[in-house]
């Protein structure tokens, strides 16, 4: 068996790369490169240059003031005990503001924290938004990853923005934390009849596990195929080598269809996009449109069907 | 459908694993060989009995049928067809099928004379299934522990046997493995927006607005150290996104196996080791 | 400088040899019981090992002898027995022996009595045993939808100890309400009555002391406007949910299909049971448990200074039936099987270590209540 190039058995160490120069009136890189030899093991073993640039900084302040709103508040949360803080890191949020102050700005003991960093949050994805966008076009590169972001973001606004509003209280949004943002999740699918009946969840899943699979088998047909230097995909995509076409060639035979070099990278660009763009509407969908998704899936003939296994049992509250 | 252009110089004979030159043909696109003709009694059998169980049931809409493993009571043994028994036949076509599959990918590196890393990282998704229908019931001691066969039937299992334990999201391999699903999207989206950046790059905006120039790679190292400070590389990124999505398999095989075998209450619960370490008092 | 790499190393290993030996893993033979059809996943797990350590545990005792029923009616012998004395005097000691096992084993008669005068109401416990043995009665005769011809004794919750290992009190957990700072909705930190998730600590006061409304789903596909539930609230009736199988060491599937929670047609006949049980847990509560909250002194109380009440776990401590299903009841019919007196006294009257006996208020007209005269009456008595 043939080295199967999974790690990179020899690191080449010469003079760190700079980068593409920039654009007139662009910022100058920050940070002096420097290489990782972890790194290496898999990928490039150089580390930096970043550019921050006004979009970045701007983006990085606001981030973190939503950090630090979100962690002063969990610690305030635990009566100020830095020990507590820890131990219960995962169980603390920072909660949004109870349904009776609607769409109102709730005070700052009842959520206003809330709605403050949520704002600063929301600012810092639009800004990194933005300068996914300029940072390509300084390169003259296409905007294809600011268009998946922008997928992401649209998830993020589903869950954050647009469905409180449609809902009519700031209550429904997520909150900030480890373990309560899980329990939101699960119980916003009991509270909505069992989200795995909502038809864009099952798409959306289908888009997520579709993506892991595509990535495995693109990344592992490139990788099986580097010994005839398929890593180099622009090369293969504008000049077709043997590693292009062994790589085709191999899902033909497999699966009898193959995708092309470039092509498969559609293919995964349209995969990843669409888990949160299918999954953001089906959020958007629940208690707006439908408040019941078992319910939906019944009244539209997808339930399976079970025996009455305990015909005699019925609701005590209505059985008197 | 014809062969591809440069598709004749590649069909060379060998590689096989069993049965020398005998299988050794392609039909249409698709290579044959021992584990095609295997794969194909198997997917044959199985779908097959797929729609004789369907017709033992109430219903024929596609989203309703549902083909259930045996009553526990039937433990590691076999079960009449029409009560769990087709389910039993089913996973063995399956296991078959997925397997012949594999060893036929195995078959056609070898004539390609490229890595095995399809089949191994098919093998891994073979792994998880086996872990849910055969590994994970032989440890509870019975295989009506498999998941049923149906569309949505088998979510209405995922949806039970996680309220078995409660809150399942807080199954720290769960919670590792749909990370791991979340992270394996991104990168996907973010490699496959990349490429594509790098080979349309759009128009250069001036008065002519000619197409850009196809960029190489020290544009795509450039354009991820300026967003992030770090770009993996050509190579490194087809590692990491190999490693990323095993990982979400695997550690899927894990969160399911240790539910039951290795965990009986709550999933928060599991927790206490953590809220109970001594250094906290 | 490269100091991190190994500290990070000790930091996985702690946390790997914490994770595999700290964590309280199970390990096959499972014991697995089917509850709905096949395929469905409603199947209950349960460790062989813990289930056979858990039966051990609750193995009730015997009734010390067998007591005879004839004889002298208890209310005429001694003084002050306000609920038991149609017990004959064998019975009524034989009771007296076994609630002294079964709740103060430890301290003895001298836990509710004061043993100078055993008539005496000047000892709070005898006037909390009192209720709870009222109490009892009540559940075994009016709560028979929830806990059958089983029944329950004091053992039931006890096991042994004057204050039974789970029972509740209001928990607000820390941090103020109303500071400016880390408001947190009564949720989102450890909550022991939810499963140790982060969900709302207090479900227990809004389901098993108030009468929140525990349902939550829409009963039509679309929405019509009537169901305002939230997703908050849906936390909330699940924290109850949570306390309920932890407290009767099942999943949600004893009494579930969680395709569909809230539909009763897909629903095991457990999950009546255990309407009943959250309705009787409340009406426990609030007519037995609230209303003693005068009797109690500071140090039998909850950090809110409201009264210890009763939760699924108080009587079940784990086991989705109490103690296996054995009826404990069955040896003690005649002074726990039915109500005896139907009066409440007025709590509030109540002061410890002087009220010589306390009484419901209508019943206070046949028999004299106060004055020296009957307290040294008593006190005679009690030689």
């Amino acid at each position: 068996m043939e080295y199967q190039n999974i790690f990179t058995q020899i690191q080449v160490r010469g003079p760190v790369e700079a980068g593409i120069p920039l654009p007139r009136g662009d910022d100058e890189r920050v940070g002096r490169p420097f290489y990782n030899w972890l790194a290496g093991w898999i990928g490039n073993a150089q580390i930096g240059p970043v550019y921050l640039g006004f979009l970045g900084t701007a983006s990085l302040i606001c981030g973190t003031i939503w950090f630090v709103i979100v962690g002063f508040n969990m610690l305030a949360s635990v009566g100020w005990d830095p020990i507590q803080f820890i131990r219960q890191l995962f169980w603390l949020a920072l909660e949004p503001p109870p349904a009776k102050y609607g769409l109102s700005i709730p005070p700052l003991t009842e959520g206003g924290w809330y709605i403050i960093s949520s704002v600063f949050l929301l600012a810092s994805v639009l800004l990194w938004w933005a300068r996914i966008y300029v940072r390509a076009r300084a390169l003259g590169l296409g905007t294809h990853v600011f268009w998946a972001f922008g997928a992401a973001i649209w998830l993020f606004l589903v869950l954050g923005l647009f469905r409180p509003l449609l809902m009519g209280n700031w209550a429904e949004a997520v909150p900030y934390g480890i373990f309560p943002h899980l329990d939101w999740t699960a119980a916003f699918s009991i509270r909505y009849g069992n989200l795995y009946y909502n038809p864009f969840h099952c798409l959306s899943i289908v888009f997520l596990y579709g993506s892991v699979l595509l990535f495995a088998m693109h990344g592992a047909t490139i990788l099986a195929v580097t010994r005839y230097g398929g890593e180099r995909e622009l090369e293969q995509i504008t000049d077709r080598g043997t590693a292009s076409e062994r790589a085709a060639l191999f899902w033909r035979w497999t699966m009898g269809f193959n995708a092309t070099m470039e092509s498969i990278h559609r293919w995964a660009w349209w995969f990843a996009v669409l888990t949160p763009i299918t999954g953001g509407i089906g959020i958007l969908l629940t208690g707006t449109v439908v408040d019941n998704w078992y319910l939906w899936g019944m009244k539209h003939g997808i339930v399976a069907p079970l025996p009455d296994m305990w015909p005699t049992v019925v609701d005590p509250a209505i059985g008197g | 459908m014809a062969l591809l252009s440069f598709e004749r110089k590649y069909r060379v004979r060998g590689g096989t694993l069993i049965g020398g030159d005998l299988f050794d043909f392609w039909v249409g696109p698709f290579y044959v060989g021992f584990f095609g003709l295997t794969t194909a009694f198997f997917a044959g059998l199985g779908t097959a009995l797929m729609a004789y169980g369907a017709a033992l049931g109430p219903t024929w809409n596609i989203w309703r049928i549902s083909i259930a493993p045996p009553d526990l009571s039937y433990g590691l043994g076999l079960a009449p067809l029409a009560e769990g028994g087709l389910w039993q036949v089913i996973t063995i076509c399956a296991i078959g099928a997925f397997v012949s599959w594999a060893l036929r990918e195995v078959e056609i590196c070898r004539k390609l004379g490229i890595g095995y890393h399809v089949p191994f990282a098919f093998g891994v998704a073979i792994f998880a299934y086996v872990t849910l229908v055969v590994f994970r019931p032989m440890l509870l001691g019975a295989w009506g522990h498999g998941f049923p066969y149906g569309i949505f039937s088998h979510l209405d299992w995922v949806s039970n046997v996680g309220y078995q334990y409660l809150h399942f999201h807080y199954n720290p391999a769960h919670m590792l493995a749909v990370s791991l699903f979340f992270t394996t999207t991104l990168a996907l989206s973010l490699h496959g927006g990349l490429i594509l950046s790098a080979a349309n790059p759009g128009r250069d905006g001036t008065l002519y607005n000619n197409p850009n120039e196809v960029k190489t790679p020290e544009y795509e190292d450039t354009f991820f150290r300026d967003i992030i400070g770090y770009s993996v590389g050509t190579l490194g990124i087809h590692r990491l996104g190999l490693v990323l999505a095993l990982n979400a398999g695997f550690w899927s095989a894990v969160c399911i196996i240790i539910s039951g075998p290795l965990w009986n209450k709550g999933w928060p619960e599991w927790w206490n080791w953590w809220l109970d370490l001594p250094i906290w008092s | 400088m490269k100091l991190w790499i190994p500290f990070a190393a000790a930091g996985a290993v702690f946390v790997g040899a914490a994770v595999l030996f700290g964590a309280d893993w199970d390990f096959p033979p499972i014991d697995s019981t089917q509850v709905g059809f096949r395929g469905t996943g409603m199947v209950v797990t349960q460790d062989r090992g813990e289930q056979a350590a858990l039966r051990l545990a609750n193995v009730p005792p015997p009734p010390p002898y067998e007591a005879d029923p004839e004889g002298d009616r208890a209310g005429d012998i001694y003084e002050n027995v306000q609920i038991l004395g149609h017990l004959s005097d064998d019975q009524f000691n034989q009771f007296m022996a076994s609630i002294t096992e079964w709740v103060a084993p430890e301290q003895g008669c001298a836990y509710c009595h004061n043993e100078e005068n055993m008539a005496s109401d000047e000892v709070y416990t005898k006037v909390v045993s009192r209720r709870m043995i009222e109490m009892t009665q009540h559940v075994n005769e009016d709560w028979q939808a929830h806990v059958a011809q089983t029944g329950v004794t004091c053992y039931t919750c006890h096991r042994g100890e004057p204050v039974p290992a789970n029972v509740w009190s209001r928990n607000l957990g820390p941090g103020q309400k109303g500071r400016a700072v880390g408001w947190r909705n009564g949720q989102n930190i450890v909550s022991k009555e939810a499963g140790n998730t982060s969900l709302p600590s207090n479900a227990l006061e809004s389901y098993l002391l108030e009468d929140k409304a525990i349902r939550v789903h829409s009963l039509t596909a679309l929405p019509n406007g009537t169901n305002q539930t939230t997703t908050k609230e849906t936390e909330e009736t699940w924290a109850l949910m949570m306390h309920m199988s932890e407290g009767l060491g099942v999943g949600c599937v004893a009494c579930h299909n969680s395709r569909a929670f809230n539909d009763w047609d897909q629903s095991p006949p457990q999950r009546v049971t255990a309407w009943h049980g959250i309705r009787m847990a409340r009406e426990l509560n609030q007519t037995y448990m609230t209303p003693l909250e005068p009797v109690f002194p500071a140090n039998r109380k909850g950090p809110e200074g409201d009264v210890l009440k009763v939760s699924c776990a108080t009587c079940h401590n784990g086991v989705q039936k109490p103690l296996y299903g054995v009826s404990m009841l069955q040896d003690y019919v005649d002074s726990l099987g039915t109500k005896t007196s139907t009066g409440v006294p007025d709590y509030n009257t109540y002061v410890p270590g002087e009220t010589q006996v306390l009484k419901p208020a209508q019943t206070s007209s046949l028999e004299p209540v106060s004055g020296m005269g009957d307290a040294e009456k008593a006190l005679a008595s009690a030689d």
